[in-house]
């Protein structure tokens, strides 16, 4: 049954693909907007071999891995403070709802004024947009813990120091991971979104700029680039989620 | 945020002191001033924004490019979630091909809109619906799916129309995947709406605080920041109402359900 489901979807996209060419060299659509997908899948391959869309993906990776786990180092262990000390929570609630709302693509001006066009302004505001999905959450997952746990590992006199470690970090480690998944997607789209706004490299900046020159067959080779890439950096999380959160699945089986 | 009986006095005591901070810091480091200039300065220029009239200009064009965006990806997205959620057919010859398109950058589509397009309202329109469907449909075909099967065939048994069960079984019943995917979407229009317009528009408030940027009028883009941020704030406290209002009887149902 499901092998035969993701037949039928490979068929169909398969089927949709020579649909487009077919159509594209019957000249019914436009070639400056809708080249045909064979054009488009060998400036593709040959900007793979030439090693330009690497190296623009690259560019693009790096800052979105440095904002990303700049954001991670701050608003973790924010979080798990917030979520201990209620005190703590409530000096720091309004300044984050206050923060929250902004949508982050208008933060890019800001940046751009204090960092230029340089690295740091798309550091910036990845870190910035990453903020609230890895902090509210982690928040979350400390006050979700079970009070009894903590009282038991005080009870068991185990030291401030394995409380963190052994007790709070793994039982609210679950709810971070949800944080820096959701948090994954919004780096990628905020370092697309930096790149097309103040950037002269990057994948983002690539698929701009291919437009602007009418390079259409090359933006679309960008673009599937950057569909690649995200499908990737989704399955490589998962993958660290399996490799450091075995336990994870069997405990909530036994939770419930 | 917090309720009046219960006042978060530490907080607000901590905004306060950031902004004494903000103000006086500011005052103090004229470099700075080039990038920050003091909150005092913000609210003169918001204040004499919105006494000329710019800003509601400005803000009430980005809200119907929202709204508009918002709407039609609701309505295709739900519909054709239910019609993919309920269809397994038709859903395994899409399956591949969403899942294919999902993990794109909603805003690589931008330059696709352009050329399509143009520069105006029909293209930031346009990829706000693009970017605002995906939540909406894989919730809506998640929640769909999840109904239970006793459901719909207990509804068939009391005679129901095709039509009776679409509205009165299978939307209800998926309506708490369907709200948490509208949830989704709603930040993510905005987002959409003021990238659009800051990559490729001549209006609204993306446009707005960029060019302020680039005209080195620091105190009107941070007012123009003010303006999206309560924009973002009053259409999630917005949904928030309506979701409680339009949700209240699922409160006794799952009790129902559980007991």
């Amino acid at each position: 049954m499901m092998r035969e489901s993701r037949l039928n979807g490979f068929f169909f996209l398969l089927g949709s693909l020579a649909a487009w060419e077919l159509a594209a060299q019957a000249g019914w659509l436009n070639p400056l907007i809708v080249p045909p997908a064979s054009k488009i899948l060998n400036s593709f391959s040959s900007l793979v071999w030439s090693g330009q869309i690497p190296l623009q993906i690259l560019a693009s990776l790096e800052r979105a891995a440095v904002g990303y786990a700049l954001a991670a180092v701050v608003f973790i262990p924010l979080g798990i403070l917030m979520g201990l000390y209620d005190a703590f929570h409530r000096g720091l609630e309004v300044i984050v709802e206050m923060l929250r709302p902004i949508p982050p693509p208008v933060v890019i001006p800001v940046a751009m004024l204090v960092f230029g066009l340089e690295d740091e302004m798309k550091i910036f505001v990845i870190f910035f947009s990453c903020a609230w999905p890895i902090l509210l959450n982690t928040v979350d997952g400390v006050r979700n813990i079970d009070r009894v746990l903590l009282q038991t590992a005080k009870t068991f006199g185990l030291s401030q120091q394995k409380i963190m470690w052994q007790v709070i970090v793994p039982a609210c480690s679950p709810q971070i991971m949800t944080g820096l998944r959701v948090s994954l997607p919004i780096t990628l789209i905020l370092v697309v979104i930096s790149e097309m706004v103040g950037s002269t490299d990057g994948i983002g900046y690539f698929v701009l700029d291919s437009q602007r020159r009418f390079k259409v067959a090359q933006m679309y080779a960008g673009m599937l680039a950057l569909a690649i890439l995200g499908y990737a950096l989704n399955q490589l999380f998962n993958l660290l989620c399996r490799i450091f959160l075995p336990w994870h699945v069997g405990m909530n089986k036994r939770m419930e | 945020m917090s309720n009046s009986k219960n006042f978060n006095w530490s907080g607000w005591l901590a905004f306060t002191l950031l902004l004494f901070l903000w103000e006086y810091g500011s005052r103090l480091s004229p470099k700075l001033q080039l990038y920050i200039p003091p909150i005092s300065q913000i609210f003169i220029a918001l204040g004499g924004l919105v006494f000329s009239g710019q800003l509601a200009v400005q803000l009430w064009i980005t809200l119907v490019r929202f709204v508009e965006g918002y709407l039609l990806a609701a309505a295709i997205a739900v519909t054709l979630g239910v019609i993919l959620g309920y269809l397994r057919f038709v859903h395994s010859f899409l399956e591949m091909l969403i899942e294919f398109l999902r993990p794109m950058p909603s805003v690589a589509i931008i330059p696709v809109a352009v050329l399509l397009l143009g520069i105006g309202d029909s293209m930031i329109v346009a990829v706000t619906v693009y970017a605002s469907i995906w939540p909406v449909l894989v919730n809506t075909i998640d929640g769909v799916r999840h109904i239970e099967r006793t459901l719909v065939d207990t509804g068939r048994t009391f005679g129901l129309s095709r039509r009776e069960i679409l509205w009165q079984v299978i939307l209800p019943a998926a309506s708490p995947y369907i709200v948490t995917g509208l949830r989704v979407s709603l930040s993510i229009a905005l987002i959409l709406v003021t990238t659009a317009e800051m990559i490729a528009g001549s209006k609204g408030l993306g446009f707005f605080i960029l060019d302020e940027e680039r005209s080195l009028h620091s105190s009107n883009m941070y007012a123009g920041i003010i303006v999206v941020a309560g924009l973002g704030y009053t259409l999630n406290r917005f949904f928030l109402t309506l979701e409680s209002r339009a949700m209240k009887w699922r409160h006794g149902m799952s009790a129902r359900e559980a007991a």
